[in-house]
């Protein structure tokens, strides 16, 4: 292989974890919910983009204010994008879920399509009905600046997306597994009624699940954006099927498989760019899902804590 | 000239028949995207045309009716502009001025065309649309074979370059212009380097920058519009990649210049000619911008003529039959805020005079070098 075809690869690799990183973010929020509740929420691509809008608009509002200071704007903007999406993930679970809970199988998730649709015309018809640019002047400090892996770079920008859902995972995990929130959360996944007759306040504990799931998609929502410099008000609905896909991929309810499967996707789609070229990305993923589910029905990690948060 | 005694014509009319007892309306649709990644382009195509028809009502309107318009969003989807379609045909339009998208006017252009019709698009480019052999359909901009040979040989003759690269939006359009342009590049001995396509909503274009990168392509061709191609050229700068980044009238929009920024260098877009500092055109610029507190889209020229021009024809022929208003529209030249323009027997201009446009100072302007 010659250097310059090192380097290519190198920087497909690169793009395809990034790419990858970001469906992850988003696929955990799925994974969550589905392992607790054992409901897809087809509203979580929606939340995400909410959390980006909110974003950019707080740092819009914020430079107002009291002008452009990077590292506070930034980080307040993606707290104000959190507490928003939070607020609507929370409200889509008290206002579209809660009472279809006992319901059959196929309410809630019709109820999760719906709301999925009204959140994108919402913000079409509220918000912005064009693409908004991310404001360079914030971004430009990760993106231009970079690390040499090889002959390949890798921006600030592509380590904070992958070291956030490094971090984020693993909290994830640890928190499920090794605390008291988490007995409770494996719990109500168990059997409701009786995590409720034991003491545990099921419906704030599925309440916490939105609120987290919705908050980590606004990490996700203001790293995309940023990454790809724009936001659009249809951006969720992609980017949510493609995380659905990489939670269904590493096996729904289980946390590191939907990074795993996430990572898998995106190196997917960043491999047959490099072969075949682009057009293929799609067929290729999907192509990959299926025969991925023809071997283990339930995903890559799913067999050995299926239905689990 | 034209206009005013159309217009002349057009008083007198209206007030002689001012004291008929059922005062009816003539019907003209407006069609193409108004929301959605395409649009703010599609709008300012739109409200060029409202302009247009707004001046004539002014003046008394057309046959000595008033003009009616029906505005319609296709939302850029050719299974919509069908739906569309058939709306402004049960609402018993005339003839429509639009739509925006090739994929769009294509795909309406038959239901059309069944309803006796006429279609004139300000902006779609794509070579089917009127290569379909349709009667009613027109087309007051160019086409993408002469618009993808005016890439290729800028790329080749001007810059000097033999390989490059494109990446389209596998839309009618996008897909349509990229392979033109290869076929005219390599037609010119030069060698296309990676030829792809990506989905209209995707906007990281690592991999794809990434392949560009290894393959040693001079230049970047990107067939598409300006909600893809401005993170596109973005990701390809914040890569390190310097080369010249070329797209098409679907970069030629303010909103592209918002996203890469108005200093983006090596930057170019095709398009036609500089309508800013043509004379005919001022009065129109300022009545858009006093009318929509924004600057022309770069399309409100093409709305705004191919609403005069079939206005125009309408009141040659005397009447809304499209068989006679589409003779009127082919037999004879019109004058145009963009100079006159002439329809050949499918609808296309006889000439389309496409150049190459840069971004300098904040703006889209002619490349000096290009004829």
């Amino acid at each position: 292989m010659t250097a310059d075809s090192t380097s290519t690869l190198t920087e497909i690799l690169v793009g395809g974890i990034s790419r990858g990183a970001m469906y992850a973010l988003v696929a955990l929020g799925y994974t969550m919910v589905y392992g607790v509740l054992g409901m897809i929420n087809f509203a979580h691509g929606e939340i995400f983009m909410i959390g980006m809008f909110a974003c950019v608009y707080a740092i819009g509002a914020f430079s107002v204010a009291w002008g452009d200071h990077i590292m506070l704007n930034l980080t307040l903007g993606i707290m104000v994008a959190m507490i928003f999406s939070a607020a609507y993930g929370y409200a889509n679970e008290r206002i579209a879920y809660r009472r279809l809970r006992k319901a059959h199988v196929l309410a809630p998730l019709t109820s999760a399509i719906g709301i999925s649709t009204f959140l994108q015309y919402f913000i079409f018809l509220t918000v912005s009905k064009d693409t908004v640019n991310f404001p360079r002047y914030y971004s430009d400090y990760l993106t231009n600046h970079h690390i040499n892996l090889g002959s390949a770079e890798v921006t600030y920008l592509q380590l904070t997306i992958l070291g956030l859902t490094l971090v984020i995972m693993t909290g994830l995990f640890y928190l499920i597994n090794f605390t008291r929130l988490g007995i409770a959360l494996r719990a109500t996944a168990q059997d409701q009624l009786m995590a409720s007759l034991v003491g545990i306040p099921v419906n704030r504990i599925i309440a916490f699940t939105f609120i987290l799931g919705s908050a980590l998609a606004a990490i996700a929502g203001v790293m995309f954006s940023m990454y790809n410099n724009v936001l659009v008000f249809d951006a969720g609905y992609r980017v949510g099927l493609k995380a659905f896909t990489a939670a269904i991929l590493g096996g729904i309810g289980n946390i590191p498989g939907a990074v795993l499967g996430a990572m898998i996707l995106g190196l997917t789609e960043a491999l047959t760019t490099l072969n075949f070229g682009s057009q293929w990305d799609d067929p290729a993923t999907f192509a990959v899902l299926m025969l991925v589910l023809m071997l283990r029905p339930r995903g890559l990690l799913g067999e050995r804590v299926a239905d689990k948060v | 000239m034209i206009l005013t005694g159309v217009a002349l014509v057009g008083c007198q009319k209206a007030s002689d028949q001012a004291a008929a007892p059922a005062p009816t309306t003539i019907k003209i649709g407006l069609a193409g995207a108004q929301t959605g990644s395409d649009g703010q382009i599609g709008l300012s195509m739109l409200n060029g045309s409202q302009i247009a028809i707004d001046e004539w009502n002014a003046k008394g309107g057309v046959l000595g009716k008033k003009i009616e318009t029906v505005v319609l969003d296709d939302e850029a989807s050719a299974q919509k502009a069908v739906t569309v379609a058939q709306s402004l045909i049960d609402s018993g339009v005339v003839a429509v001025i639009g739509h925006f998208n090739s994929s769009c006017s294509i795909a309406a252009s038959q239901h059309y065309n069944d309803a006796k019709i006429i279609e004139i698009s300000p902006g779609s480019t794509n070579p089917t649309y009127t290569d379909q052999g349709f009667p009613y359909t027109f087309r007051v901009c160019g086409r993408d074979d002469q618009q993808g040979a005016t890439i290729a040989t800028f790329l080749h003759d001007q810059l000097k370059l033999n390989k490059i690269a494109i990446l389209d939006d596998k839309t009618t359009y996008g897909e349509g212009l990229a392979n033109v342009v290869k076929k005219s590049f390599e037609e010119k001995g030069g060698t296309v380097v990676m030829f792809q396509g990506i989905g209209k909503d995707d906007r990281d274009f690592r991999a794809n920058i990434a392949v560009v990168k290894g393959s040693g392509a001079e230049a970047f061709v990107w067939g598409g519009m300006y909600g893809q191609g401005g993170p596109l050229c973005v990701q390809l700068r914040q890569a390190g990649l310097n080369i010249p980044f070329v797209s098409d009238d679907g970069c030629q929009d303010q909103a592209f210049i918002d996203t890469v920024g108005g200093n983006a260098e090596n930057v170019y877009v095709s398009f036609g000619k500089d309508f800013s500092t043509l004379p005919a055109a001022q009065p129109f610029i300022k009545k858009y911008k006093d009318t929509y507190q924004r600057d022309v889209g770069s399309y409100s020229a093409y709305g705004y003529d191919a609403a005069n021009v079939l206005l125009t024809a309408i009141d040659k022929a005397q009447s809304t039959d499209a068989d006679k208003v589409a003779a009127v529209l082919k037999s004879q030249p019109f004058d145009t805020i963009l100079g006159k323009i002439e329809f050949d027997s499918k609808g296309d201009l006889k000439e389309a005079g496409y150049v190459i446009w840069t971004v300098k100072d904040g703006k889209l302007q002619v490349l000096p070098s290009t004829p």
